[in-house]
Formats: structure tokens, C-alpha cells, sequence
């Protein structure tokens, strides 16, 4: 298969991904609004749609490396070629949909890391992988980033309750719906300025590296506009599957705790990626989420919940990095083999849209769901359930 | 190398930020209810409703309470400020 043929499948799959991006990644912001009622959600969607399209614009500065040293790249190193990267955006475009069909709110950024190892350990060996920087830059973050945040959240959400009187001040409730609203406003910006960056400079880079573009030029402007689009539009599109997971099933969020929670986030993203330690967007929230179920006394945080999630997120880079080993075997062996790629990515993104049409969640049924709705029933009525 | 100290850092910076913000919008939420009547306590723990045109007749908020109101929420706005300059490259 030629080289144009590559560049542009590598296009078409990046804004894929930087779709999926936004759909999966809307609940960070969100969620807590939604759930509390601050926002509604077709509203909320539409505000952080806006504000990740404005920090797409506003971040433009292309990463000078696709996997920012976590495959072993330039001199001494290996080529990412873009093959691999599209071999990689296959990984990880799957376990975004699969994590979007199970309502769990992973990292796409851990995603893309992922696929791009699997396709780098099927191309240049174990080696191409720098091992060190897997550590410090994906597991570690992902230990400390809900730690952090949780912590931080649980000090605010029990200080917030205090100070009012556990919201029962006269207009408390209302004044924290209006903060949550700004808080999850800034979430959202900094998503935008972040996250489209990167899909970006995935497709830029392969522009370099297959030769249509000079290294060390900024991203052509119907890629920045591509992607902001992108990202705009996933956002748009809800994720009501992981919203209803953040925001109804972790804990069930009031006004004080969603406050606490969202500027717990937005203060731990801004100091994480101001002292250039970078922190998932995803795990900060969540973290922040179950510190504000903490720190609400006698609030219930539902542990099955985050159990699975922190499954999840273990499972991220090894499950992207099987699929995208998997699809760099098959492209290996030539044109056909890069058809069938394309043809069961298709076939596996159709296979999610079918099965998330079996329990459909929307913008109507998101604060709904069977769970809480059980958990609320009064104690005599859940002690006596024989169905 | 991790970086512990970073993370050290990371963990006090957004601890101080993110309470404190809290805090002081709390603060101010808090100073707004001076002066309102108990039962307005009582009403939205779902004890007995009270009028609201009852309430806000009777409801009185010093001078210095609304003042200092207001500054709890100049410090959160310039917080918020803060925050956006920090996420748009353009300024630094």
C-alpha cells in the first residue's frame, strides 16, 4: 500500500480518535453539573463543546514527538513510521469505544500511548519501548492523579459543607451551582487546549515523516481546524454512557460536593501541567469525585464503581497496545492485510454503535438510572425485596 | 528519577488553591445568609415551608456582611482569572 494511501487513512482514523476524545472526555467537565442540576445537559454538552473548540484554537504549539519519549524516537531510536501510527490509532480508537460501551472513564491520552507501543514492540522489538518513561509517565501519574485529586477534594467538599452549615444557608445550594458552572467551565478549556493539540500533532508528524511537510513546521490550518471540529463535535455528542457513571454512580453529587470537586480538578490540572508534571484529565476528576463523596460525612462512595474504573485504567495500555500488535501483524503482510484492518476497525466501531443501541443512554435518561433509583428505595422496602 | 518533590509541590499548590477557593466562595455564600431567619434552615432541611415573601421580608442582611460578601467573591472571580490566564498560552 503506498505511502498517500497511509497518510490519509492516519487523517481519517485521527479525527476519529480526536471524535472519540471528545465524547469520552465531556464528563470530566460535566458530569457533576449535570448531576447536580446546575446545568442541563444538553446545555452543558453545548457550553464545553464551545469551550474545547476556543482551546483548540488558542493551544496550537505541535508536540515535536508523537509519544512524548515513551517510544524510544530520533536518533538512536526508532522511526515511528506511520504505518505505526495508524496501527496505534486503531488500538486505541477500540478501547476508547469499549470503554464508552461500558460507561467507564478511561484516558485517551493512555490510550494512544498504548496503541503506539503495541506497534512499536511489533515493529522494532521490546526495545523501541523506553520502559523507564512507561513508569514515570503512565503508571505513576495514573496512581498519583486520583490520589491527589481526591485528597484535595475531600479537604474542599468538607470545608464547603462546614463553612455553610452544610449548605443549608439561605441560597447556598444555588450559589454552588453557579461556581460548579465556572469551575467546569475552566475543565473544559484546559481539555480543549490540551487534548486536540494532540491529535494534531499525531497527524502533522505523519505528514513529516512520510515527507509532505518540513520537520519543525506548525500544523497545516485545516488540521488545527479539523481537529478542533472534531473534539467540538464528540464533545457535543455527550458520552452520556460515562456521564451517567461520573456523575450518578460514584456518589450521588450535591451542589457543595460538585463545587468542591470541580475546582479541585481545575486546580489540580492547572498546577500539575504548569510544573510540567503532567496528570490524565480523567483520573484527576474522578479522584476528585470520590474525595467529595469523602469528604461529605455519612456520604456513600460506591467503591464497586471506582474499582472497576481503576481496572480500567490498568487495562488501558496493555489492552490499546494488544490490538494495535495485532493490527501492525496484519498491515505487515501488505495491501490486503491494511484492507482488513481498515474493514474490522469499521466493523468494530458499527459493533459498539450496536450494542450501546441495546441500553441507550441520553441526554433524557442520563441522571436516570436503576441503581440509584434502587439505593434511594427506603430501608424497610429494600429489606423485604423479593422481587 | 521520579520526581518527588513535583509531586510534592503539585499535591500543596492545589491543596491551598483549590481549598481556599473553596473556602472563600463558601465564605461568601455563608455572609450572604446573614440575617436571614432561621426557619429558612429549617425549611430547606424539608422541616415546615415557609413563605417566601414571609421570608424576605423579614430578611435583613447587615452592611458589613454584604460587603465582605462581595469581596469573597472578587477573591474567587480573580481566582477564576487567574486560572485562564494560566490555560491560554498566548499570555505567558
Amino acid at each position: 500500500m503506498d505511502a498517500l494511501a497511509i497518510v490519509i487513512l492516519v487523517v481519517v482514523l485521527g479525527l476519529v480518535f480526536d471524535f472519540t476524545n471528545g465524547f469520552h472526555d465531556t464528563a470530566n467537565a460535566m458530569a457533576t453539573s449535570v448531576a447536580t442540576g446546575a446545568l442541563r445537559p444538553r446545555v452543558a454538552v453545548l457550553i464545553s463543546a464551545v469551550l474545547n473548540l476556543v482551546g483548540a484554537f488558542l493551544s496550537t504549539e505541535v508536540a515535536s514527538t508523537v509519544s512524548s519519549g515513551i517510544v524510544k524516537e530520533g536518533s538512536g531510536g526508532i522511526e515511528i513510521t506511520p504505518v505505526m501510527i495508524f496501527a496505534g490509532l486503531v488500538g486505541a480508537i477500540m478501547w476508547n469505544l469499549a470503554t464508552w460501551y461500558l460507561g467507564l472513564p478511561s484516558s485517551s491520552t493512555h490510550a494512544l500511548f498504548g496503541g503506539l507501543i503495541g506497534a512499536a514492540i511489533i515493529g522494532s522489538g521490546w526495545n523501541a519501548v523506553d520502559w523507564f518513561n512507561v513508569l514515570s509517565k503512565i503508571a505513576l501519574p495514573a496512581l498519583f492523579a486520583p490520589v491527589v485529586a481526591g485528597v484535595v477534594a475531600m479537604v474542599a467538599t468538607y470545608a464547603a459543607y462546614m463553612i455553610t452549615k452544610r449548605a443549608t444557608s439561605r441560597g447556598a445550594e444555588r450559589g454552588f451551582r453557579y461556581g460548579q458552572t465556572v469551575s467546569a467551565s475552566l475543565v473544559s478549556l484546559a481539555h480543549g487546549t490540551n487534548d486536540a493539540q494532540k491529535t494534531m500533532g499525531v497527524i502533522t508528524l505523519t505528514f513529516v515523516a512520510a515527507g509532505y511537510q518540513r520537520s519543525g513546521t506548525g500544523p497545516q490550518f485545516w488540521v488545527i481546524l479539523a481537529c478542533a471540529l472534531a473534539i467540538a463535535a464528540g464533545t457535543y455528542s455527550g458520552g452520556w454512557r460515562i456521564m451517567r457513571t461520573v456523575g450518578k454512580r460514584i456518589t450521588e453529587v450535591t451542589p457543595p460536593q460538585g463545587f468542591a470537586a470541580e475546582t479541585s480538578s481545575a486546580a489540580t490540572i492547572l498546577v500539575s501541567s504548569h510544573l510540567g508534571f503532567p496528570l490524565s484529565t480523567t483520573q484527576v476528576t474522578t479522584g476528585a469525585i470520590v474525595g467529595s463523596g469523602l469528604g461529605k460525612r455519612l456520604a456513600s462512595v460506591r467503591w464497586g464503581t471506582f474499582g472497576r474504573m481503576a481496572l480500567a485504567w490498568l487495562v488501558t495500555v496493555p489492552a490499546a497496545a494488544l490490538v494495535a500488535a495485532l493490527a501492525t501483524l496484519i498491515v505487515k503482510t501488505g495491501a490486503v492485510g491494511t484492507v482488513i484492518v481498515v474493514v474490522a476497525a469499521v466493523a468494530g466501531m458499527v459493533a459498539f454503535w450496536m450494542l450501546s443501541r441495546r441500553h441507550p443512554v441520553s441526554h433524557e435518561t442520563v441522571n436516570v438510572d436503576e441503581d440509584v433509583l434502587a439505593s434511594r428505595r427506603p430501608e424497610p422496602v429494600r429489606a423485604g425485596e423479593s422481587k | 528519577m521520579i520526581a518527588w518533590s513535583a509531586l510534592g509541590i503539585e499535591f500543596i499548590v492545589s491543596l491551598v488553591a483549590a481549598a481556599g477557593v473553596v473556602a472563600v466562595f463558601a465564605l461568601g455564600l455563608r455572609l450572604l445568609a446573614v440575617g436571614a431567619p432561621v426557619e429558612a434552615r429549617a425549611a430547606t432541611d424539608g422541616g415546615e415551608q415557609v413563605a417566601e415573601g414571609e421570608l424576605s421580608l423579614s430578611h435583613s442582611r447587615p452592611a458589613w456582611a454584604s460587603l465582605a460578601a462581595y469581596l469573597c467573591f472578587a477573591v474567587a472571580v480573580a481566582a477564576v482569572l487567574y486560572g485562564i490566564y494560566l490555560i491560554i498560552p498566548q499570555f505567558h
